[in-house]
Protein backbone atom coordinates (compact mmCIF):
# COMPACT_ATOMS: atom_id res chain seq x y z
CA UNK A 1 0.00 0.00 0.00
CA UNK A 2 1.29 3.56 -1.36
CA UNK A 3 0.87 6.04 1.24
CA UNK A 4 1.24 9.82 0.40
CA UNK A 5 3.76 11.62 1.90
CA UNK A 6 4.25 15.66 2.87
CA UNK A 7 7.36 16.00 0.88
CA UNK A 8 6.41 13.79 -2.01
CA UNK A 9 8.62 10.71 -1.23
CA UNK A 10 7.86 6.91 -1.80
CA UNK A 11 7.92 4.54 1.13
CA UNK A 12 11.59 3.14 0.44
CA UNK A 13 12.87 6.51 -0.48
CA UNK A 14 15.38 8.25 1.79
CA UNK A 15 16.12 12.19 2.55
CA UNK A 16 19.14 14.01 1.06
CA UNK A 17 22.04 12.46 2.56
CA UNK A 18 24.90 15.03 3.35
CA UNK A 19 28.22 14.10 4.98
CA UNK A 20 31.55 16.04 6.02
CA UNK A 21 34.54 15.52 7.46
CA UNK A 22 37.72 16.80 9.40
CA UNK A 23 35.21 19.99 9.91
CA UNK A 24 36.77 20.46 13.95
CA UNK A 25 40.10 21.60 13.30
CA UNK A 26 40.62 20.85 17.31
CA UNK A 27 38.93 17.20 17.63
CA UNK A 28 41.11 14.00 16.47
CA UNK A 29 38.46 12.93 13.97
CA UNK A 30 34.85 14.62 13.31
CA UNK A 31 32.22 14.31 11.11
CA UNK A 32 28.54 16.19 10.09
CA UNK A 33 25.78 13.96 9.07
CA UNK A 34 22.58 15.19 7.80
CA UNK A 35 19.60 13.35 6.24
CA UNK A 36 17.05 15.89 5.31
CA UNK A 37 16.76 18.70 7.95
CA UNK A 38 17.83 17.18 10.63
CA UNK A 39 21.67 17.23 11.44
CA UNK A 40 23.73 16.15 13.76
CA UNK A 41 27.78 16.89 14.74
CA UNK A 42 30.11 14.46 16.03
CA UNK A 43 33.39 14.90 17.24
CA UNK A 44 36.22 12.43 18.61
CA UNK A 45 38.91 12.43 20.86
CA UNK A 46 41.15 9.56 21.91
CA UNK A 47 42.81 7.32 22.53
CA UNK A 48 43.36 8.77 25.50
CA UNK A 49 45.57 7.27 28.45
CA UNK A 50 43.56 5.53 31.22
CA UNK A 51 40.17 4.22 31.75
CA UNK A 52 37.42 4.96 33.86
CA UNK A 53 36.41 3.72 37.42
CA UNK A 54 34.42 0.51 36.44
CA UNK A 55 35.70 -0.20 33.26
CA UNK A 56 37.79 -3.06 32.39
CA UNK A 57 41.22 -2.02 32.25
CA UNK A 58 42.31 -4.57 29.26
CA UNK A 59 39.84 -3.14 27.06
CA UNK A 60 39.46 0.79 25.20
CA UNK A 61 36.55 2.30 27.20
CA UNK A 62 34.25 4.28 24.85
CA UNK A 63 32.66 7.00 26.36
CA UNK A 64 29.30 9.07 24.42
CA UNK A 65 28.09 12.71 25.34
CA UNK A 66 25.18 13.23 23.88
CA UNK A 67 24.34 17.26 23.52
CA UNK A 68 20.48 18.20 22.63
CA UNK A 69 19.58 21.57 20.85
CA UNK A 70 18.52 23.17 23.32
CA UNK A 71 17.41 22.61 27.38
CA UNK A 72 19.60 20.51 29.73
CA UNK A 73 20.66 16.83 30.21
CA UNK A 74 17.77 14.45 31.62
CA UNK A 75 16.86 11.18 30.90
CA UNK A 76 16.33 11.01 27.54
CA UNK A 77 19.71 11.90 26.49
CA UNK A 78 21.60 9.29 29.14
CA UNK A 79 19.65 6.83 27.23
CA UNK A 80 21.02 8.25 23.88
CA UNK A 81 24.23 7.92 25.46
CA UNK A 82 23.66 4.27 26.32
CA UNK A 83 22.65 3.23 23.48
CA UNK A 84 25.28 4.66 21.02
CA UNK A 85 27.89 3.64 23.55
CA UNK A 86 26.73 -0.17 23.21
CA UNK A 87 26.67 0.21 19.75
CA UNK A 88 29.94 1.22 19.14
CA UNK A 89 31.36 -0.86 21.37
CA UNK A 90 30.37 -3.73 19.58
CA UNK A 91 31.99 -1.95 16.14
CA UNK A 92 35.45 -0.89 17.26
CA UNK A 93 37.88 -3.12 18.40
CA UNK A 94 38.87 -2.65 21.98
CA UNK A 95 41.99 -4.85 22.28
CA UNK A 96 44.17 -3.28 20.36
CA UNK A 97 44.65 -0.02 22.89
CA UNK A 98 44.14 -1.24 26.30
CA UNK A 99 43.35 0.90 28.91
CA UNK A 100 42.45 4.10 26.97
CA UNK A 101 39.31 5.85 26.61
CA UNK A 102 38.33 7.44 23.12
CA UNK A 103 35.31 9.79 23.65
CA UNK A 104 32.34 10.73 21.56
CA UNK A 105 30.81 13.47 21.93
CA UNK A 106 27.18 13.97 19.48
CA UNK A 107 26.20 17.56 19.10
CA UNK A 108 22.62 17.85 18.20
CA UNK A 109 21.94 21.11 15.47
CA UNK A 110 18.78 20.24 14.27
CA UNK A 111 16.10 17.51 14.90
CA UNK A 112 13.63 16.29 11.93
CA UNK A 113 13.09 13.12 12.63
CA UNK A 114 15.12 10.13 12.71
CA UNK A 115 17.42 11.21 15.15
CA UNK A 116 19.36 8.44 16.96
CA UNK A 117 20.38 7.12 13.48
CA UNK A 118 21.65 10.51 12.37
CA UNK A 119 23.81 10.42 14.93
CA UNK A 120 25.07 7.04 14.60
CA UNK A 121 25.78 7.47 11.44
CA UNK A 122 27.98 10.59 12.27
CA UNK A 123 29.64 9.27 14.79
CA UNK A 124 30.98 6.50 12.49
CA UNK A 125 31.74 8.66 10.28
CA UNK A 126 33.68 10.67 12.73
CA UNK A 127 35.51 7.54 14.22
CA UNK A 128 37.08 7.07 10.55
CA UNK A 129 38.16 10.32 10.61
CA UNK A 130 39.81 9.94 13.83
CA UNK A 131 41.42 6.58 12.47
CA UNK A 132 40.03 4.57 15.41
CA UNK A 133 40.84 0.88 14.70
CA UNK A 134 37.15 -0.91 14.08
CA UNK A 135 35.61 -4.25 12.83
CA UNK A 136 33.36 -2.63 10.61
CA UNK A 137 31.22 0.28 9.69
CA UNK A 138 27.98 0.81 10.75
CA UNK A 139 24.69 2.48 9.61
CA UNK A 140 21.54 3.30 10.95
CA UNK A 141 17.93 3.65 9.66
CA UNK A 142 14.84 4.67 10.89
CA UNK A 143 11.60 2.22 9.86
CA UNK A 144 8.37 2.80 10.95
CA UNK A 145 4.90 1.33 10.70
CA UNK A 146 1.91 3.62 9.87
CA UNK A 147 -1.67 3.42 11.19
CA UNK A 148 -2.51 0.53 8.27
CA UNK A 149 0.46 -1.80 8.47
CA UNK A 150 2.49 -0.04 5.60
CA UNK A 151 6.63 0.32 6.19
CA UNK A 152 7.77 3.75 5.66
CA UNK A 153 11.48 4.70 6.16
CA UNK A 154 13.15 7.85 7.39
CA UNK A 155 10.56 9.80 8.65
CA UNK A 156 10.20 13.54 9.70
CA UNK A 157 9.39 14.59 12.92
CA UNK A 158 5.94 15.23 11.59
CA UNK A 159 5.72 11.75 10.54
CA UNK A 160 7.06 9.98 13.30
CA UNK A 161 4.27 11.54 15.72
CA UNK A 162 1.31 10.49 13.18
CA UNK A 163 2.88 6.63 12.97
CA UNK A 164 2.14 3.63 14.99
CA UNK A 165 4.93 2.54 16.04
CA UNK A 166 8.99 2.99 14.43
CA UNK A 167 11.95 1.09 14.97
CA UNK A 168 15.80 2.01 14.61
CA UNK A 169 17.97 -0.42 12.94
CA UNK A 170 21.84 -0.13 12.79
CA UNK A 171 23.40 -3.08 10.37
CA UNK A 172 26.81 -3.62 9.73
CA UNK A 173 28.00 -2.17 6.48
CA UNK A 174 28.62 -4.29 2.97
CA UNK A 175 31.97 -4.94 2.56
CA UNK A 176 33.75 -5.61 -0.34
CA UNK A 177 35.75 -8.77 -0.23
CA UNK A 178 38.22 -11.06 -1.52
CA UNK A 179 36.47 -14.21 -0.77
CA UNK A 180 34.58 -16.49 -2.78
CA UNK A 181 30.86 -16.05 -2.26
CA UNK A 182 29.53 -17.85 0.28
CA UNK A 183 32.63 -18.29 2.53
CA UNK A 184 32.62 -15.75 4.87
CA UNK A 185 29.07 -17.01 6.44
CA UNK A 186 28.25 -16.67 10.12
CA UNK A 187 25.56 -18.69 10.97
CA UNK A 188 24.34 -19.54 6.90
CA UNK A 189 24.28 -15.87 6.40
CA UNK A 190 26.47 -12.96 4.83
CA UNK A 191 28.22 -10.70 7.65
CA UNK A 192 25.78 -7.40 6.45
CA UNK A 193 22.42 -9.14 7.34
CA UNK A 194 23.58 -9.10 10.99
CA UNK A 195 22.17 -6.55 13.66
CA UNK A 196 23.60 -4.46 15.51
CA UNK A 197 21.36 -2.58 17.37
CA UNK A 198 17.42 -2.63 17.40
CA UNK A 199 15.36 0.30 19.59
CA UNK A 200 11.71 0.27 18.53
CA UNK A 201 8.53 2.74 19.80
CA UNK A 202 5.44 2.10 20.02
CA UNK A 203 3.36 -1.12 18.75
CA UNK A 204 3.34 -3.59 15.94
CA UNK A 205 3.42 -7.10 15.12
CA UNK A 206 6.47 -9.44 14.36
CA UNK A 207 5.58 -9.61 11.07
CA UNK A 208 5.40 -5.55 10.56
CA UNK A 209 8.94 -5.77 12.40
CA UNK A 210 10.21 -8.29 9.93
CA UNK A 211 9.19 -6.41 7.40
CA UNK A 212 10.70 -3.49 8.81
CA UNK A 213 14.06 -4.62 9.25
CA UNK A 214 13.70 -6.12 5.65
CA UNK A 215 13.43 -2.49 4.03
CA UNK A 216 16.10 -1.65 6.82
CA UNK A 217 18.37 -3.52 5.52
CA UNK A 218 17.92 -2.82 1.76
CA UNK A 219 18.17 0.87 2.83
CA UNK A 220 21.06 0.30 4.83
CA UNK A 221 23.16 -1.28 1.32
CA UNK A 222 22.70 2.00 -0.22
CA UNK A 223 23.72 4.13 2.68
CA UNK A 224 26.49 1.94 3.10
CA UNK A 225 27.65 2.71 -0.42
CA UNK A 226 26.97 6.55 -0.08
CA UNK A 227 29.41 6.38 3.14
CA UNK A 228 31.80 4.45 1.11
CA UNK A 229 31.68 7.31 -1.74
CA UNK A 230 32.16 10.09 0.81
CA UNK A 231 35.08 8.40 2.29
CA UNK A 232 36.64 8.15 -1.07
CA UNK A 233 36.28 11.84 -1.68
CA UNK A 234 37.71 12.91 1.77
CA UNK A 235 41.04 11.13 1.10
CA UNK A 236 41.65 14.04 -1.74
CA UNK A 237 41.68 16.99 0.67
CA UNK A 238 40.59 19.34 -1.90
CA UNK A 239 36.74 18.39 -1.48
CA UNK A 240 35.75 17.22 2.24
CA UNK A 241 32.08 17.09 1.59
CA UNK A 242 29.98 14.99 -0.36
CA UNK A 243 26.11 14.62 -1.02
CA UNK A 244 23.52 12.46 -2.17
CA UNK A 245 20.17 12.74 -3.27
CA UNK B 1 25.53 -6.56 -0.94
CA UNK B 2 28.96 -5.69 -2.81
CA UNK B 3 30.78 -8.46 -2.55
CA UNK B 4 33.08 -9.53 -5.72
CA UNK B 5 34.13 -13.65 -6.51
CA UNK B 6 37.82 -13.48 -6.09
CA UNK B 7 39.94 -15.03 -8.72
CA UNK B 8 42.94 -14.75 -6.35
CA UNK B 9 44.43 -11.69 -7.45
CA UNK B 10 44.61 -9.27 -4.62
CA UNK B 11 45.87 -6.45 -7.02
CA UNK B 12 42.20 -5.70 -7.22
CA UNK B 13 42.40 -3.61 -4.38
CA UNK B 14 45.55 -2.23 -4.53
CA UNK B 15 45.58 1.90 -4.54
CA UNK B 16 41.95 1.98 -3.98
CA UNK B 17 39.63 2.89 -1.58
CA UNK B 18 39.09 0.42 1.58
CA UNK B 19 36.64 0.81 4.50
CA UNK B 20 36.72 -1.32 7.48
CA UNK B 21 35.12 -4.31 7.06
CA UNK B 22 36.49 -5.09 3.54
CA UNK B 23 38.41 -8.36 3.11
CA UNK B 24 41.38 -7.79 0.79
CA UNK B 25 42.98 -10.59 0.61
CA UNK B 26 41.78 -14.82 0.97
CA UNK B 27 44.82 -16.67 2.40
CA UNK B 28 43.82 -20.07 2.14
CA UNK B 29 44.29 -19.53 -2.22
CA UNK B 30 47.67 -18.40 -1.31
CA UNK B 31 49.14 -21.28 0.11
CA UNK B 32 53.65 -20.87 1.10
CA UNK B 33 53.24 -17.22 0.41
CA UNK B 34 54.72 -14.92 3.18
CA UNK B 35 52.93 -11.82 3.25
CA UNK B 36 54.15 -8.81 5.52
CA UNK B 37 51.39 -5.99 7.06
CA UNK B 38 51.53 -2.68 7.99
CA UNK B 39 49.24 -0.91 9.72
CA UNK B 40 45.42 -0.69 9.02
CA UNK B 41 45.26 -4.38 8.16
CA UNK B 42 44.64 -7.61 11.02
CA UNK B 43 44.51 -11.19 10.35
CA UNK B 44 41.08 -12.88 10.75
CA UNK B 45 41.88 -16.60 10.54
CA UNK B 46 41.83 -16.59 6.91
CA UNK B 47 41.42 -13.73 5.74
CA UNK B 48 43.14 -10.36 5.33
CA UNK B 49 40.62 -7.39 6.66
CA UNK B 50 40.74 -3.58 6.65
CA UNK B 51 40.40 -1.96 10.10
CA UNK B 52 41.32 1.31 9.24
CA UNK B 53 39.79 3.58 5.91
CA UNK B 54 42.14 4.40 3.43
CA UNK B 55 44.31 3.66 0.65
CA UNK B 56 45.41 -0.05 0.32
CA UNK B 57 49.13 0.27 -0.78
CA UNK B 58 50.86 -2.79 -2.25
CA UNK B 59 54.90 -2.43 -2.33
CA UNK B 60 56.92 -5.82 -3.83
CA UNK B 61 57.64 -7.67 -2.90
CA UNK B 62 55.10 -8.77 -0.35
CA UNK B 63 54.12 -6.34 1.66
CA UNK B 64 50.56 -4.25 2.26
CA UNK B 65 49.56 -1.61 4.45
CA UNK B 66 46.67 1.29 4.43
CA UNK B 67 47.53 4.46 3.70
CA UNK B 68 45.78 6.98 5.69
CA UNK B 69 46.40 10.35 7.66
CA UNK B 70 45.41 10.76 11.26
CA UNK B 71 45.71 13.55 14.00
CA UNK B 72 46.82 11.48 16.69
CA UNK B 73 49.64 9.22 16.83
CA UNK B 74 50.17 5.66 17.69
CA UNK B 75 53.62 4.64 18.98
CA UNK B 76 55.49 2.22 16.82
CA UNK B 77 58.43 0.18 17.33
CA UNK B 78 61.44 2.04 15.03
CA UNK B 79 59.36 4.94 14.60
CA UNK B 80 61.52 8.81 14.65
CA UNK B 81 59.88 11.81 16.69
CA UNK B 82 60.11 14.64 18.20
CA UNK B 83 58.94 15.08 21.75
CA UNK B 84 58.64 17.40 24.49
CA UNK B 85 60.31 16.51 27.60
CA UNK B 86 57.31 16.82 30.70
CA UNK B 87 59.25 15.50 33.41
CA UNK B 88 62.77 14.10 35.17
CA UNK B 89 62.74 10.93 37.18
CA UNK B 90 65.87 9.01 38.39
CA UNK B 91 65.82 6.86 35.72
CA UNK B 92 64.42 7.87 33.25
CA UNK B 93 62.61 11.30 30.90
CA UNK B 94 58.83 11.25 30.64
CA UNK B 95 58.49 12.65 27.18
CA UNK B 96 55.41 13.51 25.67
CA UNK B 97 55.11 12.05 21.80
CA UNK B 98 51.52 12.81 21.36
CA UNK B 99 50.41 9.50 21.76
CA UNK B 100 48.04 7.77 24.05
CA UNK B 101 50.51 7.79 27.01
CA UNK B 102 53.79 9.43 27.96
CA UNK B 103 56.71 7.69 27.18
CA UNK B 104 59.68 6.51 28.69
CA UNK B 105 63.68 7.96 27.87
CA UNK B 106 66.05 5.99 29.51
CA UNK B 107 68.55 8.12 31.53
CA UNK B 108 71.49 6.33 29.68
CA UNK B 109 69.80 5.51 25.99
CA UNK B 110 72.20 8.03 24.78
CA UNK B 111 75.75 8.27 22.74
CA UNK B 112 78.36 7.36 25.41
CA UNK B 113 75.76 7.67 28.03
CA UNK B 114 77.34 6.87 31.44
CA UNK B 115 75.95 7.67 35.03
CA UNK B 116 78.23 10.53 34.80
CA UNK B 117 77.01 12.51 32.15
CA UNK B 118 73.58 12.25 32.50
CA UNK B 119 72.04 14.70 30.44
CA UNK B 120 69.90 17.45 31.92
CA UNK B 121 66.65 18.46 30.27
CA UNK B 122 64.42 20.72 31.61
CA UNK B 123 60.41 20.35 31.08
CA UNK B 124 59.85 21.80 27.59
CA UNK B 125 62.98 20.60 25.72
CA UNK B 126 62.25 19.24 22.41
CA UNK B 127 64.09 16.16 21.67
CA UNK B 128 64.60 13.95 18.38
CA UNK B 129 64.37 10.20 19.70
CA UNK B 130 63.56 6.79 17.87
CA UNK B 131 61.05 4.34 19.75
CA UNK B 132 62.29 1.46 20.52
CA UNK B 133 59.68 -0.48 22.44
CA UNK B 134 55.90 0.11 21.72
CA UNK B 135 53.23 -2.81 23.50
CA UNK B 136 49.97 -1.57 23.78
CA UNK B 137 49.26 -1.12 27.87
CA UNK B 138 52.37 0.29 27.94
CA UNK B 139 54.79 3.18 28.02
CA UNK B 140 56.63 2.96 25.15
CA UNK B 141 60.41 3.29 25.65
CA UNK B 142 62.61 5.60 23.37
CA UNK B 143 66.37 5.94 22.74
CA UNK B 144 68.53 9.10 21.44
CA UNK B 145 70.33 8.88 18.82
CA UNK B 146 73.33 11.24 17.34
CA UNK B 147 70.84 11.72 14.12
CA UNK B 148 72.83 15.38 13.06
CA UNK B 149 74.86 13.22 10.32
CA UNK B 150 71.64 11.39 8.84
CA UNK B 151 70.08 14.86 8.21
CA UNK B 152 71.62 16.07 4.95
CA UNK B 153 72.01 20.04 4.38
CA UNK B 154 71.24 20.35 0.77
CA UNK B 155 69.24 23.28 1.59
CA UNK B 156 70.51 26.34 4.10
CA UNK B 157 68.19 24.45 6.20
CA UNK B 158 67.95 22.34 9.18
CA UNK B 159 64.84 19.90 9.86
CA UNK B 160 63.90 17.17 11.50
CA UNK B 161 60.20 15.59 11.18
CA UNK B 162 58.65 13.41 13.44
CA UNK B 163 56.23 10.35 12.66
CA UNK B 164 53.89 11.81 15.66
CA UNK B 165 53.13 14.66 13.59
CA UNK B 166 55.78 17.17 14.72
CA UNK B 167 58.11 18.94 12.50
CA UNK B 168 61.34 21.00 13.88
CA UNK B 169 63.15 23.54 11.77
CA UNK B 170 66.10 25.54 11.92
CA UNK B 171 67.68 28.26 9.80
CA UNK B 172 70.03 30.99 9.58
CA UNK B 173 67.04 33.90 9.07
CA UNK B 174 63.57 33.94 10.37
CA UNK B 175 62.31 34.20 7.14
CA UNK B 176 63.38 31.12 6.22
CA UNK B 177 62.19 29.37 8.81
CA UNK B 178 58.68 30.57 7.82
CA UNK B 179 59.24 30.09 4.05
CA UNK B 180 60.11 26.56 5.00
CA UNK B 181 56.98 25.94 6.98
CA UNK B 182 54.68 27.74 4.72
CA UNK B 183 56.02 25.08 2.22
CA UNK B 184 55.36 21.87 3.98
CA UNK B 185 51.74 23.04 5.16
CA UNK B 186 50.73 23.44 1.71
CA UNK B 187 52.23 20.53 0.20
CA UNK B 188 50.09 18.01 1.90
CA UNK B 189 47.45 17.83 -1.04
CA UNK B 190 49.61 18.36 -3.69
CA UNK B 191 51.22 15.30 -6.55
CA UNK B 192 54.76 15.78 -6.60
CA UNK B 193 54.82 17.82 -9.61
CA UNK B 194 52.18 20.66 -7.88
CA UNK B 195 54.99 20.48 -4.94
CA UNK B 196 57.95 20.56 -7.55
CA UNK B 197 55.86 24.16 -8.83
CA UNK B 198 55.07 25.46 -5.60
CA UNK B 199 58.33 25.11 -3.86
CA UNK B 200 59.84 26.85 -7.22
CA UNK B 201 57.95 29.48 -7.17
CA UNK B 202 58.35 30.14 -3.16
CA UNK B 203 62.15 30.28 -3.85
CA UNK B 204 61.67 32.61 -6.46
CA UNK B 205 59.76 35.06 -4.03
CA UNK B 206 62.42 34.50 -1.68
CA UNK B 207 65.16 35.05 -3.63
CA UNK B 208 63.59 38.49 -5.37
CA UNK B 209 63.61 39.89 -1.46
Amino acid sequence: METDRKDGRTPNQLRPLKCSRNILHRAHGSASWSQGETKVLAAVYGPKAGTKKNEDPEKACIEVIWKPKTGQIGKAEKECEMIMKKTIQSICLLTINPNTTTSVIVQVVNDDGALLPCAINAACAALVDAGIPLKHLAVAICCCVAEEGSVVLDPTKLEEQQMRGFAYLVFPNSALSALPEGSYLVNGEPLEHGIITSVTHGVMSVDEYLKCVDRGRAACAKLSGFLRNSLQKSQFPSDTSSKAA
Amino acid sequence: METKPSNGSPAKFVDQLVVPGDVILDLSTMAEQTIKLGGGLRQDCDAISVIKAGILRFSKPNKYWVESSQKRYVPCAEDSVLGIVVDCKPDNFLVDIKGPSVAFLPVLAFEGGTRRNIPRFEAGTLIYVRVVKANTGMNPELSCVDVLETLGKKLPFEIAVGLNGRVWVNAGSPSIVIVVGNAIMKSESLTKVQQKIMAEKLLQRVQQE
